[in-house]
């Protein structure tokens, strides 16, 4: 039997519709109209994941530089829950990572994930992510209305190692 | 060039630059220099001038002028071949080439070795299908040029569509023979031509004998081959044939018309056999899809449900979207239909439980997240096929459910309500898809299709705008496009909306495309003579002369057919009186009373003779079924018992 086909693709603003299917149905949270007009400036930032040539998932981040450091965001990554557990997830984190590193002027990586998420914190946390703050009443209309940050600190210095990781 | 009027030396040489701007499209000059001619008063009425001059401002648009010059021309000097002629060139670009025939004709009894006459009068005899008159014409030609290969190519085409294959066949023997032909591509094609020519004679062993001589020297190998499928078959060679189809299945093993030929060869007499062959071709061609499928046409019961089941999982693990149409010829076998949906539905349940396609497979690894999907898929359109739209309307909605984000499900769920008559909410639907990806052309067009089908004119245009060129009007540039379906779509949405005059027009300009693509024949009478492509000229040729059977022009003509006849029974009321008693019914009269009743019944008989025409070309019953009456006349009849 064959394996399955995850590939990463562009948002275009012919396919941005299905990035806003999508997170209407993975995330309870409704994003506005800035937020997908910024995806479609985000490059490579912003990625459609396809699983046998079907939208099943999507990543969008955005740059931080808040608190006098160069951060990346990620403002969401999910994927339709018949496709879970299926290594999608990995390919999008990856891909943010790799972005990273090629970068190489990012101090680290974030995110909010709501406090009952755990499958969210164990997922990250396997990239090296760690939860560095808990903000309370973070979301406004979903309960628990609570959040981790979680954070992967990047060093600059070890740009070597990470190219090896690059090449994977 | 003998005139009866010949001019003196300067204005000869003023003349001859006439006919040079002509040629070289300088017509603003060319009417300086016929000027310079005509103003002097012993030549003010030169027939050739005129004509010329005629000619020329014809190119510049001035018609009537060109048409007055003309017949002025020719009246003044009846004996000029030049007049004659240019009076036919006249009439051609106005596409009255009976008039031109006529013309040139007349030309070429003052000029009668004039090899451009003779090219344009043999041109519109095949245009004209004048096939006697072409022969004689190409006879002409190809004396008085009989060194140039066009010659030869004409003459002997013009005996083949006489059927004299005989004629024919001997003129392309000796040109072949000749030292004209050089070894090449061309030279291929001629062959190949001239193989065709044979075989349309019947003499399948000379066509045979004439492949085995030359086949070393066609490019074309696949053609060679077919061909000799195709002769050792019908010289009930068999096991020859069979060989060749063998070779032909080593180049191409999807080939299912291959197959088809392999069991007639093969001599098969039982469906068994052929199943048997089939399978033996899937051991060979593992890869191959075709044996498997047609494997799925001759099979039966328990064998039946084996094959297709594993036809069903493959498709499914991998996610065919055409699985259910590639499946859908089954369907006319209702124990086939029974099998596949008692084995889909075991996959749906299984799959939802434990993500494999039986109970009995539960170690293996899982099938890929995407099956139970395509499941639902095929689920839904099988049930959409069968009619129940309930059903199908479950399955789409799983589907939604398990994957909002594929854009063919839409599509699907839309094409359900179409079936089930919503037409409403079927447009709703393809218009969901459509904005999924804009960049579709197909879903696009689909939903066009779609909204016309709901009389949304405005949105389907819009909608279609989108993939058409920027700053025109969307239907211009359909138009322009010869995009037949949707003119016709539109047509029909205009009648039921009543604007009768908009869904003639449609109609209209969808007859006028069959008009065009008749004139661009014109193209390639000269084109594919010198460039040796004849047995697609012979192609196209017969295709053309039976162009209008298209059912693209069909569905054209019955919709005008329709509203002519409308027209006929309930004319429109006169516009002026229409504002005094409104009744609530929307009509937009295009005509005034008087004008529109003549075009009825012009119009209405011009139709009536294309759809008698197809009529007797077609097959009759794809016509019974379109004449059950429609509302109108339904309430006609109403009222004729009334009276009775």
């Amino acid at each position: 039997m064959t394996r399955s086909k995850i590939e990463l693709g562009d948002v275009t603003p012919h396919n941005i519709k299905q990035l806003k299917l999508l997170n209407q149905v993975v995330f309870p949270v409704s994003y506005n109209e800035k937020f997908y007009k910024d995806v479609l400036e985000a490059g490579e930032l912003a990625k459609l994941a396809y699983y046998n040539d079907i939208v099943v998932g999507a990543v969008c981040c955005r740059v931080d530089t808040s608190e006098n450091s160069r951060r990346l965001y990620i403002m969401t990554l999910g994927c339709l829950y018949p496709y879970r557990r299926l290594g999608i997830g990995t390919v999008m984190v990856q891909h943010v990572l790799n972005y990273v590193y090629k970068d190489g002027n990012f101090d680290s990586i974030f995110l909010h994930v709501q406090i009952s998420n755990e499958g969210a914190i164990d997922f990250y946390k396997k990239f090296g992510f760690e939860i560095v703050e808990t903000k309370e009443h973070y979301y406004k209309r979903i309960e628990p209305a609570d959040a981790h940050v979680l954070q992967k600190t990047l060093r600059p210095k070890t740009n070597q190692t990470n190219n090896q990781q690059n090449n994977q | 060039m003998p005139s009866s009027n010949p001019l003196p030396p300067k204005e000869n040489a003023l003349f001859k630059r006439i006919l040079r701007c002509y040629e070289h499209k300088q017509y603003k000059n060319g009417i300086k220099f016929a000027k310079q001619i005509l103003s002097n008063p012993k030549f003010s009425e030169h027939g050739e001038t005129l004509a010329m001059k005629g000619l020329t401002l014809n190119c510049l648009g001035r018609k009537e002028e060109a048409y007055d010059h003309v017949r002025r021309g020719l009246r003044n000097d009846l004996q000029s071949h030049v007049c004659w002629h240019v009076y036919g060139l006249l009439q051609r670009s106005d596409k009255k080439y009976d008039e031109a025939i006529k013309c040139y004709r007349n030309a070429l009894k003052w000029d009668k070795d004039n090899i451009q006459i003779l090219r344009d009068l043999s041109l519109l005899q095949i245009q004209m299908r004048d096939l006697e008159g072409y022969k004689d014409t190409r006879y002409q030609l190809f004396m008085l040029r009989p060194t140039q290969r066009a010659s030869w190519i004409g003459f002997a085409i013009s005996y083949h569509l006489l059927k004299d294959y005989e004629t024919a066949l001997k003129i392309l023997d000796t040109f072949r023979n000749s030292p004209m032909i050089c070894y090449d591509y061309e030279h291929s094609e001629l062959l190949l031509y001239q193989n065709m020519v044979i075989q349309e004679s019947g003499e399948c062993e000379q066509a045979l004998k004439h492949l085995d001589k030359y086949s070393d020297q066609i490019c074309d190998k696949i053609t060679v081959k077919e061909t000799y499928g195709k002769l050792r078959l019908q010289l009930k060679q068999y096991a020859e044939a069979a060989q060749v189809y063998k070779e032909l299945l080593n180049i191409n093993p999807e080939n299912t018309t291959y197959y088809a030929r392999l069991a007639v060869v093969e001599r098969h007499t039982k469906p068994e056999e052929t199943l048997a062959m089939l399978q033996r071709y899937e051991d060979l061609f593992p890869r191959a899809l075709a044996p498997r499928r047609l494997q799925l046409n001759y099979a039966i019961g328990d064998e039946f449900k084996i094959l297709v089941d594993r036809y069903l999982r493959r498709g499914l693990h991998k996610g065919v979207p055409p699985l259910f149409v590639n499946l859908r010829s089954l369907y006319n076998d209702q124990q086939k239909v029974d099998t596949i949906q008692s084995l889909v539905l075991e996959y749906k349940e299984a799959l939802k439980a434990h993500g494999h396609f039986s109970d009995q497979e539960k170690d293996n690894p899982r099938e890929p997240a995407s099956a139970l999907l395509w499941t639902y898929y095929y689920l839904a359109q099988h049930y959409d096929h069968l009619g129940l739209t309930e059903k199908a309307l479950n399955e789409i909605d799983a589907a939604i459910e398990h994957t909002p984000t594929l854009i063919e499900l839409f599509v699907t769920k839309g094409r359900i309500y179409k079936h089930a008559g919503n037409v409403q909410e079927a447009y709703k639907w393809l218009d969901e898809a459509q904005g999924l990806d804009t960049a579709d052309r197909y879903i696009n067009s689909k939903c066009a299709k779609y909204m016309l089908r709901a009389n949304l004119i405005k949105e389907a245009e819009e909608t279609c705008g989108k993939f058409t060129r920027e700053g025109v009007l969307a239907m211009e540039n359909l138009n322009e496009m010869q995009c037949m379906w949707i003119q016709t779509e539109a047509a029909n949405a205009y009648k039921r909306l009543g604007k009768y005059g908009e869904a003639l027009k449609k109609c209209h300009e969808v007859d006028r495309h069959f008009s065009e693509i008749i004139e661009d024949q014109f193209d390639f009478h000269t084109y594919c003579m010198r460039k040796m492509t004849l047995r697609s000229y012979v192609g196209l040729l017969r295709l053309e002369d039976v162009l209008r059977a298209h059912p693209f022009y069909f569905k054209a003509a019955k919709c005008a057919v329709e509203v002519y006849l409308r027209l006929h029974d309930e004319p429109l009321p006169d516009p002026t009186q229409a504002q005094e008693i409104d009744t609530g019914v929307k009509t937009t009269p295009k005509y005034s009373a008087g004008s529109e009743r003549i075009l009825v019944s012009e119009d209405t008989v011009f139709v009536y003779t294309l759809l008698i025409h197809k009529l007797i070309k077609s097959k009759l019953s794809e016509f019974i079924p379109s004449m059950t009456p429609e509302p109108h006349s339904r309430k006609r009849a109403d009222h004729l018992q009334q009276q009775q």
